[in-house]
């Protein structure tokens, strides 16, 4: 039993936090459930994107930053590209996470949480992935330093990764890309508009 | 008896899989046939010249046009037939394309098919006899049964092409329904704005009498001249008197209902049921007044200054004469106090209809214009709406929708946001219908812009408990049983028809269905007209609608009674039932399953009352012909006679 009231009282703080750093209406979403439709993770999540928009609507917020949902999300984009009403779905779950993630409400899930850390301070440093020290860096911040160890002598024979980082033509602009996104790595404010396609 | 066969190709339409040569050949042997030919294009002029010439020529009297179905050129033969000089009822269509040539792969079987429908149509052809119809007068004049919106804008609309209209209104203003709305999706019009103007119009046309306080007492006659007695109800206020100042709803002691307010407030014994009333004359119901009640006050004609009391006044019977009716009796809502037990069924007074809703948003409303729930006057800040309350409901009785309900509910959340910023409104959907132009845009911004959360599904009970309502209900999109603390509950009533509907049908002898909405003509093509000629439809009488649709109908009804009118007689059918008055022996059996009232008894010299046919409200319909035991009232051009033949050819 939801008692609406409360729930929609309650949650309104941090369901307009999401649409304001989203930029997004959850109220727009019609339930349509396109963005389930085309989505390629749902079958891992605990409750697809559409019914995660819908609980933001009505204010069972914390479920959702405490979801697998929110976390196993692959940012791909799909469900913004075709919402027929134009929101930008991915974005209000990617802002979801880094609100959980503010809210240390994501332990669950620490290795994607470190995973994703990882990644975009690695993009920040190199101006691209630089697979070799990124991979190196998850392994010590998740204390697994023998993980996929297995895999390295068959990567390393398919020139799949290389010991020395990228080469990027600009790599200053690269940075203050990354600076005016809040300067870290956390995820930036979507424009009001949403992805279009 | 010289007949004439005449066989369409229609291009390929028909030659492709009916051989007209074969069907003229074999046309040429049958009876009385001296004439028979096979045309590419019948229809066209050439092919119509060719039929005048064939008549003229060949002196044929009667013709035998086998083409398309009768719905698609009947007409357009009968006048050709005319104007080679014969009677145009002597013309027999034979449908040998819908029936035939379209329905049949095979050459050899369609055109014997074909050659058997124009050996029936020959049979038939030679029983038929001449046929004309008679011309009745019309009267100039237009009735309209109900003065909401519907009715006024039909009755501007005719009064303005110069018809002469009376306005028959059962409550003692105009306005109707509308009169009632704070405000009009999806524009948000202001309802009394747009309408108050429209009555005053009413009241100061040249060409519309307004009689309020009345209904339709008794109806006579038929298309072209109904004559109609009106009955006014005794107010005990005279209207001409009355001057509309409201010094006796002051001074009068007794309290009563208020219907204009939908009983959010309360009104006088005597009273003016609300300040831009057309007309804007007291009116004393009897029922709650002390005078009438305990046999003494006397308050209200001691204070009127105009002296406009009349407390022996009597009902009037006022009579006119009208060549059209139109219908615009309107809804009323559905009472759901007698079938929603776990609502409350009236118990909890913050449960209201989505109409009491309407009078606590209006400015001009019992609180002003400030929601206040009944209960305590408390501002509310949690309001639940429900969807579909007697609509979509096989429970109740009641399967339709009611086609306005999520549009006004969705403007009533608007509102409340509107009224009360920090409140928040819940509205229970089944759907959300919203199919109009604008409408869609108009339900969405209600959630987006407004704050309105919509909860897909229906609540199953309303309970109290600390002064708050329990609303437990479902979202069903969730998956889950929700409940909401509400503070006022609105329930989106249906509409239902106006009450006393049906008898109002029965006098006017209109269809109505098994909810008393009245039955249009056709529900595509004659939206606007009923079975009976002259009576025409406008509004949510009809079924269901908005005020748009509502106007646009009115308006639709207004030109046809205009076209209807702009002529000085009109030719009635040739084809009605006729009595043979030597073999009738007046069971009249033909009168009671007359739909059209069309069957009078005649009182023959020697004393025999035999039944007797009045052309004009005869509609052709047949049913007298299969109830009449001896089979003596039968249907002109479709006698027995005619009837058997075409039977046996077709057997043969």
């Amino acid at each position: 039993m939801i008692n609406l009231s409360r729930t929609v009282t309650e949650g309104a703080p941090l369901v307009a936090e999401i649409e304001r750093r989203s930029g997004q209406r959850v109220s727009a979403c019609l339930q349509c459930g396109r963005c389930t439709s085309t989505c390629v993770a749902a079958h891992a999540f605990d409750f697809p994107p559409h019914r995660l928009m819908h609980m933001l609507q009505i204010g069972l917020v914390q479920e959702v930053l405490a979801s697998r949902t929110a976390q196993l999300c692959l940012d791909c984009m799909t469900c913004s590209m075709r919402c027929p009403m134009k929101i930008d779905v991915a974005g209000v779950i990617e802002t979801a996470k880094a609100v959980a993630d503010e809210a240390g409400l994501r332990d669950t899930e620490r290795d994607l949480r470190l995973f994703r850390r990882e990644f975009l301070r690695n993009v920040r440093r190199h101006g691209r992935l630089h697979e070799t020290s990124m991979l190196l860096r998850y392994n010590f911040a998740t204390r697994k330093l023998t993980n996929d160890i297995s895999l390295v002598p068959l990567i390393l024979r398919k020139r799949k990764v290389h010991l020395f980082p990228p080469k990027v033509k600009n790599l200053r602009q690269m940075r203050r890309i990354f600076r005016e996104i809040n300067g870290d790595a956390r995820p930036a404010p979507e424009p009001e508009t949403g992805a279009g396609e | 008896m010289r007949i004439g066969v005449f066989v369409c190709q229609c291009g390929t339409n028909i030659a492709a899989t009916v051989a007209t040569d074969r069907v003229v050949e074999a046309a040429r042997a049958m009876l009385g046939v001296i004439h028979a030919e096979s045309i590419q294009y019948t229809c066209s002029d050439p092919g119509q010249r060719a039929i005048i010439d064939a008549i003229q020529q060949k002196d044929l009297t009667r013709v035998v046009m086998a083409g398309c179905s009768p719905r698609m050129h009947e007409t357009t033969f009968r006048r050709a037939v005319q104007r080679g000089g014969m009677n145009p009822f002597m013309l027999e269509m034979v449908n040998i394309r819908e029936h035939c040539s379209w329905i049949h792969p095979d050459i050899d079987q369609g055109t014997l098919k074909a050659i058997d429908l124009v050996r029936k149509g020959v049979a038939r052809v030679r029983r038929q006899a001449p046929l004309s119809g008679s011309t009745v007068p019309v009267t100039r004049a237009a009735l309209v049964i109900g003065g909401g919106v519907a009715g006024i804008q039909a009755a501007l609309d005719m009064a303005d092409a110069g018809i002469p209209v009376t306005l028959v209104e059962k409550g003692p203003t105009i306005g109707g329904n509308m009169a009632r709305l704070d405000k009009t999706f999806p524009t948000l019009d202001c309802s009394s704005c747009i309408l108050t103007p429209r009555m005053v119009e009413v009241k100061n046309h040249d060409n519309i009498k307004l009689i309020v306080n009345a209904e339709v007492d008794q109806v006579r006659g038929h298309i072209g001249s109904f004559e109609v007695d009106i009955r006014r109800k005794a107010t005990c206020v005279i209207e001409q008197k009355c001057t509309g100042c409201m010094i006796c709803q002051e001074k009068c002691p007794s309290r009563a209902p208020d219907e204009f307010n939908a009983g959010m407030g309360e009104s006088k014994a005597i009273s003016i049921a609300f300040p831009q009333a057309v007309p804007l004359v007291a009116g004393l119901r009897k029922e709650h007044c002390r005078q009438f009640v305990k046999g003494r006050c006397g308050v209200c004609q001691k204070v009127c200054p105009a002296d406009a009391i009349d407390y022996e006044q009597e009902d009037e019977i006022v009579s006119g004469a009208f060549g059209a009716v139109v219908v615009a009796t309107g809804y009323d809502l559905y009472d759901w106090t007698g079938s929603y037990p776990t609502y409350g069924m009236g118990r909890y007074p913050d449960v209201i209809t989505s109409m009491q809703y309407e009078r606590l948003l209006s400015a001009s409303g019992p609180t002003g214009g400030h929601v206040r729930r009944p209960s305590d006057g408390a501002e509310p800040q949690q309001v639940v709406f429900i969807s579909c309350i007697g609509s979509r409901d096989e429970s109740v009785g009641r399967p339709q929708c009611c086609s306005v309900g999520c549009m006004y509910t969705a403007k009533q959340a608007i509102l409340t946001k509107e009224h009360i910023p920090d409140s928040q409104s819940y509205i229970f959907y089944i759907d959300i219908r919203a199919a109009g132009k604008g409408y869609d845009e108009f339900s969405r911004r209600a959630q987006t812009e407004f704050g309105a959360l919509y909860i897909r599904g229906r609540v199953g009970k309303i309970y109290p408990r600390g002064g708050k309502l329990i609303v437990m209900g479902t979202d069903t999109l969730a998956g889950e049983q929700v409940e909401i603390e509400a503070d006022l509950v609105v329930l989106a009533t249906g509409l239902t028809a106006a009450r006393g509907a049906g008898e109002l049908a029965r006098k006017l002898n209109i269809s109505y269905d098994g909810y008393e909405f009245f039955t249009e003509g056709h529900p595509k093509l004659k939206p606007v007209e009923t079975n009976t000629g002259g009576v025409f439809l406008a509004g949510a009488c009809q079924g269901p609608k908005d005020i748009p649709a509502t106007v646009a109908q009115a308006s639709a009804a207004a030109a046809k009674v205009i076209g209807l009118l702009s002529r000085g007689e009109l030719e009635t059918s040739p084809v009605v039932a006729a009595v043979d008055r030597n073999r009738c022996v007046g069971c009249f059996k033909c009168r009671d399953v007359c739909p059209y009232g069309a069957v009078e008894q005649e009182q023959l010299p020697g004393g025999r009352a035999v039944a007797h046919v009045i052309d004009s409200l005869c509609q052709g319909c047949g049913l007298c012909n299969v109830a009449c035991p001896p089979s003596t009232i039968s249907l002109k051009g479709y006698t027995d006679n005619q009837l058997i033949a075409e039977v046996v050819e077709v057997l043969r």
